[in-house]
Order: structure tokens, then C-alpha cells, then sequence
């Protein structure tokens, strides 16, 4: 299923990668503390399309109310981690760079904790954390663009301001009143997609889906985005707006994704890394590879890290510890990949 | 298609003027090959023709249009570059880098079609390199690299190759490659504008030069005008003889540099010999392509021919034609070194030494 010369996916290819994400949301609606056996899960589903089979009510409830929501999201943040860190990847031609590059995802954190601090709803946090990630990418702008700076500048620029907003999260958690809100503002940093309903869907899911759509449009374009200056303009494109899209729809990505469930961490390295060593570096097949891996990946992670043990585990914890290995094993069998 | 330059003048932001009343003109079939010593401007030059960097003052026109008031995707379907290469992307395949120049040619949210891939493979083949198709481009040698971006250019299908030292670290085979190829696409009626750090290959291959100088001094015009040994020293600071080798075929134009001079002054072009002078030239080719191109050049010479004769060999599959000249000796230098830059023509010039010697004295 090794990418073909010109970048498409071969068809066993397109078909693994389309079920991989779907399978694996089926089997996170079925599995968790209360597990539903495939024919009650099955009954259920007919019984949304007018079906009159016997479920009971709590298994709906169950099924409908709290663990679609959250596959949901899973499959948008794990979609959008990961194609965002695609980008970013593509767009400073280093391998080390992640979603939070340019501050993003520091800039968003920043932005929840401030909100829990002032005492705001899921609604309100939501809103400050984009904004402040927004804020953080702007600041970046400003600090490390300028005529004749290369990318590598605007690389260290994000470092410091996401450093910079690093520190005002300690600050917010040092005001923070220790016994009810620091909990909370730790537990949301560490990523969790616990208790997240519609709702925050609602919010979160448009940027991120508007995001992964505008890239996917320009696919092809991403292509140029690593080569030199002159030779990504000779190629007949405005780079300068190619890269300011790419920015901020990889931005509003990452952003979404910390406003709803705080930092998840790894997802945005290790995913895009490992579909360049198996579909190679053309966006054509990376991007979709990304969207596929990256959500059935998260739903699997997310799936692991709240029906293992009695209390949830933090999924930035999991990520590592499922994808670490993973990725060392792909690293040494297709021997890495070079941008 | 003419790509031209008039009076272009450049600055870097608070630096010195480094380019100056700069002219310049390239029509179809024009191999011009740009020479100047390092630090002098010649990548500079070549991203101010292009647009890449704005004139201080003065313009680049394309066909007579300002090349700035053309839409990007419009204009690069004219023009083709190949930057040094230098940083190149080395994760994607030879193809898939060939593909990427057809980027001018689709829209911003298309991908390339199945004539794009045939036009890319088929750009490849011509260039003998179809079967590095599937290999990584960091595991090509550095010919096979340069002729794969020289391919992602020509995939463009452009009028009009602009190269940046395209033969700079090959060695002497692919250097030959590189220059057989720009020879090969000016015989068939493409322009081609190239940056080279070897007067050797301006002399045996391009028929227009310009020469930068250090001092931001420029000259344009034909190469056997401007790159002489006067222009060599001045511009170069390099004391230099040119001197011909014959070959079977052919004379062979050379520079051998002998030793660091001062550079300096200015830069004029060579006046190329006697105001009038007698001369044979016999050119043989097996190549029936160039008859026409042949014949055309002989044809802009007429009125200095004094006696022309041509034949078809048909049992050696060559035709020969032999024409004499009462020029100016720089006429007859041009058209010849012109004749030489077509590929598979064998051309050399006898030049009677004791002709018109009688009115001179008078």
C-alpha cells in the first residue's frame, strides 16, 4: 500500500484508510465501563432510523448522549491535530515542528485557564481560548516576520511567544484558588474529552472542519510549500498567500481543538511523521492519509484512556505511551523520511 | 517571445547600487549566457529580470508588457526557472518534482490530471532521465538532480528557460549534458537566459553575453564582442588569452586564465577585426532539421555573399554548403560562431590574410 509515484493513494490503500476511522468509532460507541453487546448496539442504531427494536433506555442514553459526542470529537481533534502539524511540518520544512509552533496551542491554553480562573461556562472558555490563540499567532506574526526574514525566524519567534504564554499559564494557576479551580485548569491542560457534549461541538467543530476542508482544497498547492522562495513562486503561485492560509488554517485548528479539550499533545508529531514514511511526503496522499490515521488514531487513544482503568487517564499521557513505540517501530522499519 | 529589460537599475535596501543601466534583449532562439565574477550581481540579475525583486527604476517587459502587470500564474506560463541547486526538497520522487511544474498550468484548488503526468513523463524521456522517475530526489547524483529541475522547468512549457548556474559542481560529462541540452532547446526555438561562472561555455555556446563587472558595470551583445580578452581583465580581474582549437569539425573558442590582473576599467565591445575581408565558409551536416536553420542565417548575411554553393551527398547522408564573403571580418566572425552553436553543423572560416591589403596602403 506504498504510495505510487505520482502521489495517489492506490485504491487498498484509500479503502483501509476510510474504514480505519470508521471501525474505529464503532468500536468506541460499543466499548467503555458499560459495555454494549454488537446486537443491542445494532438494534440501537436501527431504532434511530425508525427501527422498533428493544433498547433500553440507559444504553441509548448511554450511546447517543455521552459516547457519540465524544467519538465525535475525537475524530475532529485527532483529524485536525494532525493535519495542522502536517502543515506546519511542510510550511518551516522541519520535522520537529508540531501545532503549537507558533504559540497556538500555549496561547490557547492560556486562554482556558484564564477562563476557568474567572469562573466562565464550557461556552466561555471555549471562546477565550481561541481568541487568546489567535492573539499568540498574531504576536508571532509581528515579532518574526519582516523583509528578507527566512521561516527559521518566524520558528523562534513561536518558541518565545509560546514560552512566553507558557509562563502566564503558571501565573494563572499560581492566582488560582487551589482547592477547586487549579484542579480543574490541570485537568483541562492535560487534555481530556470527558463530559463534552453537543454543545461544545457545536463551538469547536466548524473551525476545525472549515480548516481541514481549505487544506484539503489546496492539497496539491501544499506541495510547494517546502521548496525555496523563488521556486515556489516560479511555479506560478502567490506563496506569501498560500502560506498565510496555511497559517491560519492550521491555527484555528489547533486553537478549536485546545478550547475543547486542552493540550493534546503528540498526536500533531507523531501522525503526520508516520504517514510520510508509509505514503511519502506528497500531500496529495499525505493530507488524506493524516485526516484518516489521525482521527482513528485519537478515537482509539481516547477509547483506551477512559475504559482501562476506574478513573480516566490523561490523554496526553496515553498519546505518548501508545505512540511512542509505534512510531519507533515504523522510524526503524521504513528507515525515517527526509523533508 | 522577447524578454527584455530596459534600463534596469537595483539597491539592496540602504547598500550600495549594484546593478546599473542595465539593457537587455532575448528573442526565440537566443542562448544568452550572463558571466560575471562572484558578488557581482548575476543571481541578483537574474530575480530582478524575473520579478522576483523590483527595479529601482526601469523595467522588464515580456513581448513589450511589463512582466509586473501580468497575472503570476500568466506569466509563469511563459517563463520557466531553475534556481541553484542548492536546498532542494528531497522527500518527493524525480516525478513527482517534475509534476510540480505544471502548477502554472491547472488550477489553484486542481490536482494534476493524467496529461500532466503523461506531459511530465514525457518531458523526462526527452531529457534521458525517465528512469530516475520513481527514485527519491535525494538519492540522485548532482546531474541527475540539475537535469530533474531543468525537467520540472521545461514540464511548464515555457517559451522562455532562465537557469541559474545550471552547470556549476558537475563534472565534465554533465556539464556537457547541462550545455547540450540548452544548446538543443535554443535550435528549437525556445530562449534561454543562463548564469555561468565559465567564460569557455559563453564562448562555445551562446551567441549573446552579458558581462557584469564588479563594479557594477555592464555589457550586452554578441558573445564574440563582448567576451574578449580586454573585457576578461576588466571585469574579472584575471588575465586571460582566448585562442581557438581546431577540431575535425569545427574551430573551438577557449579562454585559458593565466594570471590575477587588476580589474577595472571600463568595458567596451571588441571591434572584431578588419573593416573588409574575403572568406570561404564550408559547413557540412547530417542533420536535415537544421537546413532550414542553415539557410535562414545565411540568408541575413546575403548581401555580403559573394559566391554560394550548396549540394545534398545522399551516399554519405550529409549535404554541404560552401559560401565565400566580401564583409567586415566581425560579420563573418559572428555568423560563423552563430553556424557553430547549432548542434550537428560542422562550420569553419578561411579568411584570406593578403586581401584588400592594396586599398589599405592607399
Amino acid at each position: 500500500m506504498r504510495a505510487r509515484r505520482t502521489g495517489t493513494l492506490s485504491a487498498g490503500a484509500k479503502i483501509l484508510l476510510i474504514l480505519f476511522p470508521i471501525a474505529a468509532a464503532l468500536l468506541a460507541l460499543g466499548i467503555g465501563r458499560m459495555t454494549v453487546p454488537p446486537k443491542e448496539f445494532f438494534h440501537a442504531v436501527a431504532n434511530l432510523f425508525g427501527g422498533r427494536y428493544d433498547v433500553s433506555l440507559q444504553t441509548e442514553k448511554v450511546l447517543w448522549t455521552f459516547r457519540l459526542p465524544r467519538v465525535l470529537l475525537a475524530l475532529l481533534v485527532g483529524a485536525g491535530l494532525s493535519v495542522a502539524g502536517c502543515a506546519f511540518q511542510s510550511l518551516f520544512s522541519n520535522p520537529l515542528a508540531t501545532p503549537d509552533t507558533l504559540g497556538v496551542a500555549s496561547g490557547a491554553s492560556f486562554g482556558a485557564a484564564l477562563g476557568i480562573l474567572m469562573g466562565l461556562g464550557m461556552a466561555g472558555i471555549q471562546l477565550t481560548a481561541l481568541v487568546f490563540g489567535a492573539a499568540a499567532v498574531a504576536l508571532t506574526y509581528a515579532a518574526g516576520s519582516g523583509r528578507g526574514r527566512g521561516m527559521n525566524t518566524m520558528v523562534l519567534a513561536g518558541i518565545m511567544i509560546g514560552s512566553l504564554f507558557t509562563a502566564l499559564v503558571s501565573l494563572v494557576k499560581f492566582t488560582a484558588d487551589a482547592e477547586s479551580q487549579l484542579p480543574e485548569i490541570t485537568y483541562f491542560l492535560m487534555g481530556s474529552l470527558n463530559g463534552r457534549g453537543f454543545s461544545t461541538l457545536a463551538l469547536g467543530a466548524p473551525p476545525i472542519i472549515i480548516g481541514i476542508i481549505v487544506l484539503w482544497l489546496l492539497r496539491w498547492r501544499m506541495n510547494l510549500l517546502p521548496l525555496s522562495d523563488d521556486e515556489a513562486r516560479a511555479s506560478g503561485t502567490n506563496i506569501t498567500a498560500l502560506r498565510a492560509v496555511t497559517v491560519i488554517c492550521a491555527t484555528a485548528i489547533t486553537a478549536s481543538c485546545v478550547s475543547m479539550c486542552g493540550q493534546v499533545g503528540w498526536v500533531g508529531l507523531l501522525v503526520p511523521h508516520a504517514c510520510r514514511m508509509k505514503f511519502g511526503s506528497n500531500h496529495l496522499s499525505l493530507l488524506p492519509a493524516s485526516v484518516c490515521v489521525g482521527a482513528g488514531f485519537m478515537v482509539i487513544v481516547d477509547t483506551v484512556a477512559r475504559s482501562v482503568t476506574a478513573s480516566e487517564i490523561p490523554i496526553s499521557v496515553l498519546t505518548a505511551i501508545i505512540g511512542a513505540p509505534f512510531f519507533i517501530v515504523l522510524m526503524r522499519r521504513t528507515g525515517g523520511w527526509q523533508l | 517571445m522577447i524578454l527584455s529589460v530596459e534600463n534596469g537599475r537595483f539597491a539592496y535596501s540602504g547598500g550600495r547600487t549594484v546593478l546599473k543601466d542595465i539593457c537587455f534583449e532575448a528573442g526565440s532562439g537566443d542562448l544568452v549566457a550572463i558571466l560575471g565574477p562572484n558578488g557581482a550581481g548575476k543571481t541578483t540579475l537574474l530575480r530582478c529580470i524575473m520579478g522576483f525583486l523590483r527595479w529601482e527604476s526601469g523595467r522588464s517587459l515580456l513581448d513589450g508588457r511589463d512582466i509586473r502587470s501580468l497575472h503570476t500564474r500568466e506569466l509563469w506560463r511563459h517563463i520557466a526557472y531553475v534556481p541553484q541547486a542548492r536546498s532542494v526538497v528531497a522527500a518527493y520522487t524525480a516525478l513527482e518534482m517534475v509534476l510540480l511544474g505544471r502548477s502554472s498550468r491547472f488550477g489553484l484548488f486542481a490536482q494534476p490530471g493524467q496529461a500532466d503526468i503523461s506531459k511530465a513523463r514525457a518531458v523526462m524521456k526527452e531529457l534521458g532521465i525517465e528512469k530516475l522517475a520513481d527514485k527519491k530526489c535525494a538519492e540522485v547524483s548532482g546531474g541527475e538532480l540539475q537535469m530533474i529541475l531543468i525537467a520540472k522547468a521545461l514540464a511548464a512549457e515555457p517559451e522562455i528557460l532562465i537557469l541559474d548556474e545550471p552547470e556549476s559542481n558537475l563534472d565534465f560529462k554533465n556539464q556537457l549534458l547541462i550545455m547540450d541540452t540548452l544548446s538543443r532547446l535554443t535550435a528549437e526555438g525556445m530562449t534561454v537566459v543562463f548564469n555561468t561562472h565559465y567564460p569557455s561555455h559563453a564562448l562555445q555556446r551562446a551567441g549573446k553575453a552579458f558581462l557584469l563587472s564588479a563594479g557594477g558595470e555592464s555589457l550586452f551583445g554578441s558573445t564574440h564582442q563582448v567576451v574578449t580578452e580586454e573585457n576578461i581583465q576588466r571585469a574579472f580581474g584575471v588575465k586571460a588569452v582566448i585562442g581557438e582549437i581546431e577540431t575535425p569539425g569545427s574551430i573551438v573558442r577557449d579562454v585559458l586564465p593565466l594570471q590575477v590582473a587588476e580589474a577595472g576599467g571600463s568595458m567596451t565591445a571588441g571591434s572584431g577585426g578588419r573593416p573588409r575581408c574575403l572568406a570561404i565558409v564550408s559547413i557540412i551536416s547530417a542533420r536535415n532539421d537544421m537546413a532550414a536553420k542553415v539557410n535562414a542565417l545565411l540568408h541575413r548575411y546575403n548581401r555580403y555573399i559573394i559566391g554560394r554553393m550548396g549540394m545534398p551527398y545522399p551516399d554519405g547522408g550529409v549535404y554541404m554548403i560552401t559560401v565565400t564573403f566580401d564583409a567586415p571580418e566581425a560579420e563573418i566572425r559572428a555568423l560563423s560562431a552563430a553556424l557553430n552553436l547549432l548542434p550537428g553543423v560542422d562550420v569553419k572560416a578561411t579568411y584570406a590574410t593578403d586581401a584588400f591589403r592594396k586599398e589599405e596602403k592607399q
